[in-house]
């Protein structure tokens, strides 16, 4: 009886009446972003320099790509930048939600105040960054000389300094993944537990063998939401090392935007783009590939 | 004490121990910025934390900026709420009608599962890919350094979550209500705004809260399509550095300005932050 309602009210009214509720979004949609990137797309065929766009060059500008060592600088930072917050994020997130998982008020109240950094400006999180890490007399290096340690050269050593940003980075997305992770395990019946605990008592193999095969698919929902997060990262390193020291954290996301904003070079700044597109791309059809069926 | 109780009181004491250092985390860069907006520059880069006893707190950080810069911060905060605002309100619309169609109707030419990855897919795709030619085509309408530039780029970048989270809102309303209104002659429009929309009202305002606080916090676009007249906060932070170095002092009192609003909203919509941002693979 009730599917029958449901059919009828899904075939049976509103045959035209229901492209009014999704074409007003799916066109505005359309227009300013696949517009553009075909608009983008154009560009990417020009050698543009000083903000003109001078003649048309074909593919030329992917050419120049893979000899252009600062491109294969920006996506090896990119690699180990996202390869490096998306693992401590996802690690220290699972402790945490693994941990505290339990209806205790104080669990609660914490889960609020750590949605915090999670919806604080990127941009005033690498500025609060820069405090923090300031190498002479910030409080960190303070903390550190108190120690008796020689004070970290947070932000003009290239390695250190893609510490800093990652540092700041996992700290914004940390509290996501908790919180993503902490409602995955509650979903997990209680009952399973309970009945694991009679075949084994060792936390570890019910956390091997039961916890994670069931928490799986939000698992990897979280990696790959992370993975695109810190891919499109800017803020912060605007903010906190400017891509420097040299062009030691300079992303790929941050190379597109020197070369086109700063060097006005839109063409290459375009062909750039289509890079990051192909990437994100492959991504996002990995983690739409896999949850099709919820949006159904 | 029995084994077992004992067992107990260390489990918990050892969770309060891991929330504290957790919440220390979290909470210490604001804590940071609140205690060095009240500090004098001389105190600036000392570890002191506690006012009165470690340092002389001061108003004088947020008395010159309300004197030096009160009119360019009250600009910035003002265009930062017109574009958020207005970024909210297109998203919200566009997104909730997509929801309600979504969660309601079968598309058989499209199918309902293209057209939600379709929605969703601006969450994946980089800004700055898009930011270039948006500059170059805002750049020929005139419309470079005005705010209605970045109402729209806000609203097609927020609008994925608020299409999610009304989708799986009008996905769990029953739909009995809505049938009955039909059979009495009422168009699907009229439903949707009569029944549907007053019984999701409570998402309605998380999902505008959660693309209301995204947009505030949004930087790139600002950056790359503002200079003068439409600055939001976000980049009047940004312009800080001075040629005596970064005044934290200073810095950190615009900086609260700009974190404390969707902080503060983002303590209100708890319970649609998973839905929201795990493009509804996750209830929460």
């Amino acid at each position: 009886m009730l599917e029958k309602n449901k059919r009828r009210v899904h075939y049976g009214l509103g045959q035209r009446e229901k492209y009014i509720f999704v074409l007003p979004g799916m066109i505005w949609i359309l227009f300013f972003t696949v517009f553009p990137l075909i608009y983008s797309l154009g560009i990417s065929f020009y050698a543009g320099r000083f903000g003109k766009l001078d003649r048309f060059i074909g593919l030329q500008n992917y050419v120049k790509l893979f000899q252009d060592y600062r491109f294969w600088s920006a996506l090896r930072v990119t690699v180990i930048f996202v390869g490096v917050s998306v693992t401590v994020i996802v690690v220290l997130g699972m402790i945490l939600a693994l941990i505290l998982n339990r209806k205790m008020k104080s669990v609660r109240i914490f889960r609020m105040l750590f949605t915090m950094p999670l919806f604080t400006a990127p941009i005033a999180l690498g500025y609060l960054g820069l405090m923090i890490f300031y190498e002479e007399h910030g409080p960190i290096n303070s903390i550190v000389q108190a120690l008796g340690f020689s004070k970290i050269p947070w932000l003009s050593n290239p390695v250190w300094a893609m510490v800093a940003v990652a540092i700041v980075n996992i700290w914004q997305w940390v509290p996501f993944a908790f919180i993503v992770l902490m409602a995955g395990l509650q979903s997990v019946p209680e009952e399973v537990y309970e009945s694991a605990r009679l075949d084994t008592s060792s936390a570890l193999d019910i956390f091997r063998y039961i916890t994670l095969p069931l928490i799986a698919p939000i698992l990897f929902t979280v990696i790959i939401l992370c993975t695109v997060e810190s891919f499109k990262m800017f803020d912060i390193a605007f903010s906190l090392t400017d891509g420097g020291p040299g062009i030691a954290t300079q992303t790929l996301t941050y190379y597109t935007y020197t070369t086109g904003m700063r060097n006005q070079n839109f063409g290459y700044a375009s062909a750039l783009s289509f890079i990051l597109l192909a990437i994100v791309l492959t991504i996002s059809t990995l983690f739409f590939r896999r949850y099709r069926d919820i949006y159904d | 004490m029995t084994g077992k109780k004992c067992e107990f009181y260390i489990g918990r004491f050892f969770i309060w121990v891991l929330i504290v250092i957790a919440s220390v985390w979290a909470l210490f860069p604001f804590l940071w910025a609140i205690i060095t907006s009240f500090k004098k520059p001389i105190d600036a880069f000392r570890l002191a934390f506690v006012p009165f006893l470690q340092f002389t707190p001061t108003l004088d950080n947020w008395r010159m900026e309300y004197i030096n810069r009160g009119p360019e911060i009250l600009r910035g905060v003002t265009n930062s709420l017109i574009i958020s605002i207005g970024a909210t309100l297109i998203a919200l619309s566009l997104g909730t009608l997509a929801g309600y169609g979504l969660s309601r109707f079968r598309y058989h030419r499209w199918s309902n599962r293209n057209m939600t990855i379709w929605f969703l897919s601006q969450r994946f795709l980089p800004p700055v890919a898009v930011a270039i030619p948006f500059f170059l085509i805002f750049k020929n309408l005139h419309l470079l350094d005005t705010q209605l530039a970045l109402i729209f780029l806000n609203a097609t970048f927020t609008m994925p979550f608020a299409v999610v989270i009304m989708r799986s809102i009008f996905k769990e309303l029953p739909e009995e209500l809505e049938e009955a209104a039909l059979v009495d002659g009422a168009s699907r429009l009229q439903v949707f705004y009569r029944i549907a929309l007053p019984l999701a009202a409570p998402g309605l305002v998380a999902a505008g809260i959660i693309c209301f606080s995204f947009a505030w916090n949004e930087f790139l676009f600002a950056l790359i399509m503002t200079y003068k007249n439409a600055v939001p906060i976000t980049v009047i932070i940004a312009g800080t550095e001075h040629t005596q170095g970064v005044q934290f002092w200073y810095v950190s009192t615009r900086l609260l300005l700009a974190i404390l609003p969707p902080a503060i909203l983002s303590l209100t919509v708890q319970r649609y932050i998973v839905r929201g941002l795990t493009f509804g693979a996750l209830k929460g």
